[in-house]
């Protein structure tokens, strides 16, 4: 790594260890660019080289957050017991736990991920590719296990699953749900996706 | 979209058998707003648009934009619902004319799918604004998305009726995870640049894969 590389992921870990920091402190609409900055020690013209726009940070700053959860989710995975439902609903439970932490941090990661203006490199909420490895890994042990079809359409299924996941933390948003409502529901719905790629209806599913 | 808000806007306030005139500049000052509010929503989203920018866009002052708003989420709301109320004649045509549960449910999402379409960004903010509303503008905007919720767990119901859904299915939660599913069919449109055929013929796979577990 050259020099200028080395500064450039020195200002970015700074940028986002303030970020942290103040989102956590103030919240994300109360906290500026150049609030970051100043906590960070550099110049706002620095935090825009290496970010497009606060939502970028905030993406960034998530990402980093969930990441080491998900390295263990995927250690623990082939040991989690039950049946593939039952795995999936242990993944989503642990997820909505630990959200629900910071939950209007998150809360504003979601929103800001639903912005027109949208940078391009901004990784949006819901396109977490260990996130979507570790369902994929459950759905397809779950095909060799034998408890769900051979023809089912795995990315089908994970999308359903993501898009049941996301949007039930609009429950935390309108009627503040706790991690515990969100996971009950969850499960439910869990339920009825999995329902329809059972082994004897696996036809339906089978694109 | 001309000929949408005279018939949606016009509340029974401002619409006696001969409005005053002071009632009919109230009402033209509000159409002039709400104009505004649309085509800046749509350009900038729901943070970047502020009232400041909205009245000067309407040619007013901002005092006169809160004589008929109390803020600017009451405004955003009011053109989301504009936007509902319009749908939703359409979606249920849709509905009522499908053969079965899975057709008259794509088919209704896909009217929604074409309409929102046509003015993506605008929608964007209305999601996203979504996530971090007050109570207020949230039971606002329930209220709005009510009749489409009760036309999704009728045509569910209407599924039950015909013996094509199973008696025991939860129609509650069901019709929560289409719900669901729908609108994450956006997320494509915005990320993936998928078509309207695209969402759609996804939608179609994905209500089948939910409905084939309760089935009878």
């Amino acid at each position: 790594m050259g020099v200028r590389n080395k500064q450039k992921a020195a200002t970015r870990e700074k940028v986002l260890s303030a970020a942290r920091d103040l989102f956590n402190e103030i919240g994300y609409d109360e906290t500026t660019i150049r609030a970051i900055a100043d906590r960070a020690g550099v110049s706002v013209g620095s935090v825009f080289t290496t970010f497009s726009s606060k939502a970028d940070v905030l993406s960034q700053v998530m990402a980093d957050r969930v990441s080491p959860l998900q390295d263990e989710l995927t250690r623990v995975l082939p040991y989690l017991r039950g049946s593939t439902s039952d795995r999936l609903c242990s993944i989503f439970a642990i997820h909505y736990d630990f959200e629900c932490r910071r939950v209007k941090l998150f809360l504003a990661h979601i929103a800001a991920s639903f912005n027109p203006s949208l940078e391009e490199t901004t990784t949006p909420f819901g396109r977490n590719a260990g996130f979507q490895a570790m369902l994929r890994d459950a759905l397809t042990d779950g095909i060799t296990r034998g408890d769900v079809s051979p023809g089912a359409d795995i990315d089908l299924i994970i999308q359903l699953l993501i898009a049941a996941y996301a949007w039930n933390y609009s429950l935390a948003a309108q009627v503040g749900a706790d991690a515990g409502t969100l996971t009950a529901r969850m499960d439910k719905q869990i339920a009825v996706i999995m329902a329809g790629v059972r082994p004897q209806v696996g036809v339906v599913g089978a694109v | 979209m001309n000929h949408i808000p005279m018939r949606v806007i016009a509340s029974p306030a401002v619409r006696p058998a001969k409005p005053t005139r002071r009632a009919l500049a109230k009402q033209r000052t509000r159409e002039k707003v709400l104009a505004a509010a649309r085509q800046l929503f749509t350009e900038r989203g729901y943070e970047g648009a502020t009232i400041r920018d909205i009245a000067k866009a309407a040619g007013m002052s901002t005092g006169a934009v809160f004589a008929s708003f109390a803020d600017k989420s009451e405004l955003f709301d009011e053109i989301l619902a504009q936007d509902y109320a319009l749908l939703g004649e359409a979606m249920q045509d849709a509905a009522d004319n499908g053969e079965t549960v899975e057709k008259a449910l794509t088919d209704l999402f896909s009217v929604a799918y074409r309409f929102h379409m046509n003015q993506l960004p605008l929608l964007q903010a209305g999601i996203s604004a979504s996530w971090t509303r007050t109570e207020a503008g949230e039971k606002r905007n329930r209220e709005a998305l009510k009749p489409v919720m009760t036309m999704v767990s009728d045509t569910l119901r209407r599924g039950v009726e015909r013996g094509e859904l199973s008696q025991r299915a939860d129609l509650r939660l069901i019709g929560g995870v289409l719900w669901d599913v729908y609108l994450a069919g956006y997320r494509r449109a915005v990320f993936d640049g998928w078509t309207v055929d695209d969402m759609t013929s996804r939608l179609s796979d994905q209500i089948n894969l939910i409905l084939a577990g309760a089935r009878t």
